[in-house]
């Protein structure tokens, strides 16, 4: 089969994120030092080869950056300054795009002006809705409570929840069906048996879970706990939201050991720390993967911040009984988290939580398939 | 000059890596005056990739001389001929300045681009215009280091029958090469090469042999240097001493060898190496009983001859004078702690290169025989005979060579001398494994392609990538890289890993060069006055440099320019009459001496 070479390839990488792909003599030092690498999948130096030549085609097919943590050892001992850890990073972000059929990713990442563009019409948007249709003047309840329930309906919200997720949903799981083309499909070096996908699955769910791979990566035990705070917070948050609205958004404040109250302190917790520990890092540059920021990776860690701030805000004004600040908190706490939601989800950084098990999962479907194949080549013939 | 001439100067993107760059609007500003330019581009006001904007351009300003000034201005050229030849000029028209070729790269240097480029404009050589007066010459020459360049210098200007200071910081000349088991690609016995040649400068009646002697300081001007050199206190007499060893036999004072690279150990009083030259002993004051503890006084008891051995003696100054100096300080290898992830100094077993070549010398710690590093009862790592021998090795290059982290150079002598190692691990030990990392291999001298070739059909497993690191796994080294052809991940376990460690300036080469006025470049080695056409000079007037210390290279291209500092030596004895320093020339009198030629030319 022909291959095709898009030399013009190397400047629009550009945009995606800093890899100095040109330096590169390789050695294979990268790839030699990476803990997680393995016969089969040999990061970076294979993908900056590909980028070198202007192998669109076949980096489309890479799954390899789904497999790197970002540890930065790459980075720090190789000969030529390349950065091949935050290539990798630059790939992943490429990737993403072009998963994505709607060409919207592509445009977030390569404009910040078009990401924010985005992100202040949504976010007006809801004001404005919050503005038009909402009662601020909706007094405390006989009990003297808050009636956020009043103020916004946990039925409404989470029937526009459920239309945003559906929405969504949607063109992520197209997303990843669309790498799953690219990545299965197209590879026609190896054939899949279909009972593998049901073997493979369970490792691809555990490692989603836990990020054990993570840890592998040497001396980043912080930076691995971060993440899982951070990311399991999330999980929570968006599970709450999306199917138990009606009992987490309550009119009544829960004693403090409620598990309604103990599960938000520990999501904002979650969000706090995380983002402030990723923010810091990514300022002042003190670690190998903070060293280079995309405006995708400030944006999405400035919506959390912003998400869990507004969050605690309303949680004070609740429990001091001051309806007004707390209609307003809710407002902007929505404010954020839809714009958030929309691009970040199925467009950009805040997918990888989707492709990354994904990513694990069709590696080891190659695996063991090529394994097979290599044990069927062996087997004697009678 | 030829007043129909427009000259055109385009300025091109300044590529160094200077701290402070080059003041491209200040030279520009500068020439701007001159009646002589027509117009200045700069690489904003010239799309290179649309030729045909140029063209219109150049047709526009009816420009038929074009001056291309920048720090590598070549890149450049045969586009702007073409463009020349496409706008109905000559491509003869196109001038090249270099800035960089003058060394003028930084903006210290502004002063001296601007009188290369006003020469360029002028149409006057540089050369012609930069001509320092000539001086009268003292015909004595010092030679500063007594490596094989040191000793080949020395020796051509000798046998010319004219007078030589050879000044050697150690108790021996020989230098690293003394150390060589071998060279590449013919595989001659480096003692057998160079002993010859050392005893013939130890006995040259024309060659004043100074070891154990240092420069301290240098003044004067080109033809006539008073050199003050430091006689470190040896504390033999070389004049008496008979070279019996009865002394060393019993000092009871241990240190490692430097000779050796510290894989084994000699006396406090000792000879550096069996065939040093001077073949006398000296006393190495830093682990000297006597001198460190005030008493011991073993070897003054045993010394045969009568006061030959003097524990108390001191330095001393002398001071010479010299016409010509040439410097063949050489170079130290790169310390391999300073790269942790290759386990030196961490795993025993894992030795430099030179090192590896004492080992496998039959002069060495174990009489030729290849063995594990073992620690005696002091705990101080040797090689001993009495070890167990390996039988896989690593032989890992471009160990702190074309590395941003250490040195961004090639060493250039790496791939061919690990290629030797591998063949004389094959010759000792004919069942041994022997794996050889590279990234890419340089063999570039001649008949080192075919030294390679043979090496490879001699069994020697070549893997082309770097390694990433070396750990060690059940007694036993691991080392971990990418094979790049294969594309796998390599996890090879062997008993020895030899590190192919590059080579890299002296200390004080900074101390020297400053004391000589001369300048060095990034990475540290002196700065050669032309690197095409003047490799032996420096800009310093009757100051030569050959090998290492100018930039890595092997023995035969180090002799050569040995030789070539020589003649360049010899030609101002013969002359009578020595160049000046063309460093003292102020830019301003060179633009003066330039604009006088371009009058005469004028006139013709």
């Amino acid at each position: 089969m022909s291959v095709r070479v898009d030399s013009a390839f190397k400047e629009q990488l550009k945009a995606f994120g800093k890899g100095d792909w040109n330096e590169c003599f390789h050695c294979g030092n990268c790839s030699a030092i990476c803990p997680l690498t393995e016969n089969g999948f040999l990061f970076p130096r294979k993908g900056i080869r590909a980028i070198q030549m202007g192998l669109k085609d076949k980096l489309a097919s890479y799954v390899d950056p789904w497999l790197c943590y970002y540890c930065g050892e790459c980075t720090e001992t190789c000969p030529r300054d390349a950065n091949p850890g935050e290539l990798m990073m630059t790939l992943r972000r490429y990737l993403t795009s072009v998963y994505d059929w709607t060409g919207l990713s592509g445009r977030l990442y390569r404009s910040f002006t078009a990401h924010l563009a985005v992100m202040i019409i949504l976010f007006i948007s809801v004001i404005t809705a919050f503005l038009v249709f909402a009662d601020f003047t909706i007094p405390l309840s006989d009990q003297g409570m808050v009636s956020i329930n009043s103020f916004a309906p946990h039925g409404l919200i989470s029937t526009l929840d459920h239309f945003l997720l559906g929405t969504l949903s949607f063109f992520l799981l197209t997303n990843m069906l669309n790498m799953f083309v690219q990545v299965i499909i197209k590879d026609k070096s190896v054939r899949v048996p279909f009972y593998m996908y049901f073997i493979e699955v369970w490792g691809a769910i555990f490692h989603f879970l836990t990020q054990a791979r993570f840890s592998k990566c040497e001396k980043k035990r912080l930076y691995w706990f971060s993440h899982l705070f951070l990311m399991s917070s999330y999980v929570i948050m968006f599970v709450m939201i999306i199917f138990f609205l009606a009992w987490f958004q309550t009119d009544e404040v829960h004693p403090w050991w409620h598990p309604q109250r103990l599960l938000g302190y520990y999501v904002t917790a979650g969000l706090i720390l995380g983002s402030t520990y990723f923010m810091i890092g990514r300022y002042r540059k003190n670690r190998e993967m903070f060293r280079f920021s995309h405006h995708s990776d400030w944006i999405f860690l400035i919506l959390l911040f912003l998400l869990a701030l507004t969050g605690i805000l309303i949680h004070i004004f609740r429990i001091n009984h001051l309806p007004m600040a707390a209609y307003i908190s809710y407002m902007f706490h929505l404010a954020v988290e839809v714009p958030m939601v929309v691009t970040f989800v199925a467009f950009s950084k805040w997918s990888h939580l989707a492709y990354r098990p994904l990513g694990l999962f069709f590696a080891n479907l190659k695996k063991a398939a090529r394994e097979k194949q290599y044990r069927i080549q062996l087997a004697p013939t009678t | 000059m030829n007043n129909e001439f427009r000259t055109g100067v385009y300025f091109c993107r300044h590529l160094n890596g200077q701290q402070e760059p080059m003041q491209v609007d200040e030279l520009a500003g500068f020439i701007r005056d001159m009646p002589e330019v027509t117009v200045i581009w700069y690489p904003s006001d010239l799309r290179l990739d649309d030729p045909a904007q140029v063209i219109s351009q150049i047709k526009e300003k009816g420009i038929n001389r074009l001056i291309i000034a920048g720090d590598r201005p070549g890149f450049v050229k045969s586009l702007f001929s073409r463009i020349m030849i496409a706008a109905g000029q000559s491509a003869a028209d196109v001038v090249v300045v270099s800035f960089r070729e003058h060394n003028a790269s930084g903006r210290a240097d502004t002063g001296l681009a601007r009188a290369v480029l006003t020469c360029a404009i002028l149409d006057v050589p540089f050369e012609l215009a930069a001509l320092p007066a000539d001086q009268p010459v003292n015909p004595n020459t010092l030679v500063i280091g007594g490596g094989i360049a040191g000793i080949q210098a020395s020796l051509e200007i000798a046998n010319a029958g004219k007078k030589v200071f050879l000044v050697e910081r150690t108790g021996t000349i020989g230098g690293h090469m003394a150390m060589f088991d071998k060279t590449f690609p013919t595989l001659d016995c480096a003692a057998c090469i160079l002993t010859p040649k050392m005893v013939e400068a130890g006995q040259h009646p024309m060659i004043d042999l100074m070891t154990f002697c240092e420069v301290s300081s240098v003044t004067g001007v080109p033809g006539n240097y008073t050199v003050r050199i430091l006689r470190k206190a040896r504390r033999v007499n070389l004049a008496t001493c008979i070279g019996c060893g009865l002394c060393a036999e019993k000092c009871p004072a241990k240190a490692p060898s430097e000779f050796d690279n510290g894989t084994t150990l000699r006396t406090a009083i000792y000879i550096p190496f069996p065939q040093a030259v001077p073949n006398k002993y000296l006393i190495d004051a830093d682990s000297c009983t006597y001198v460190l503890k005030g008493k011991c006084g073993v070897c003054v008891k045993f010394c045969p001859v009568n006061g030959c051995i003097n524990l108390d003696e001191k330095d001393q100054e002398v001071e010479i004078t010299v016409g010509n100096i040439i410097v063949a300080t050489g170079f130290k290898t790169f310390d391999p702690l300073r790269a942790e992830q290759f386990g030196y100094g961490k795993y025993p077993n894992v030795v430099t290169s030179l090192e590896f070549e004492r080992l496998v010398n039959a002069a060495g710690p174990t009489g030729g025989m290849i063995r594990f590093r073992s620690e005696d009862k002091k705990g101080n790592r040797i090689f001993s005979p009495e070890s167990d021998e390996p039988k896989s090795f690593a032989l890992i290059h471009c160990v702190g060579s074309r590395d941003e982290n250490y040195n961004k150079y090639c060493s250039r002598v790496c791939c061919m001398y690990s290629l030797k190692l591998a063949h004389l691990v094959k010759e000792k030990i004919p069942e041994a494994q022997v794996f050889e990392y590279y990234i890419d291999m340089r063999a570039f001298g001649k008949g080192y392609e075919e030294f390679s070739e043979r090496i490879k059909e001699e069994g020697v497993q070549i893997i082309r990538g770097r390694t990433a690191k070396v750990t060690e796994k059940d007694g036993h080294l691991l080392v971990r890289s990418e094979e790049i052809y294969e594309e796998r991940i390599l996890e090879q376990k062997v008993d020895m890993v030899i590190l192919a460690v590059g080579l890299e300036p002296t200390e004080d080469s900074g101390t020297l060069g400053k004391m000589l006025g001369l300048k060095t470049g990034a990475d540290g080695w002196f700065t050669e006055a032309n690197y095409l056409t003047d490799p032996v000079g420096t800009f310093t007037g009757g100051i030569a440099i050959a090998g290492v210390c100018q930039g890595p290279k092997d023995i035969p291209d180090t002799v050569a320019q040995a030789s070539a500092a020589a003649s360049r030596v010899l030609q101002s004895i013969i002359r009578e009459k020595i160049r000046g320093s063309i460093s003292n020339m102020k830019p301003e009198e060179i633009i003066k001496n330039a604009r006088e030629i371009s009058q005469l030319k004028i006139n013709i």
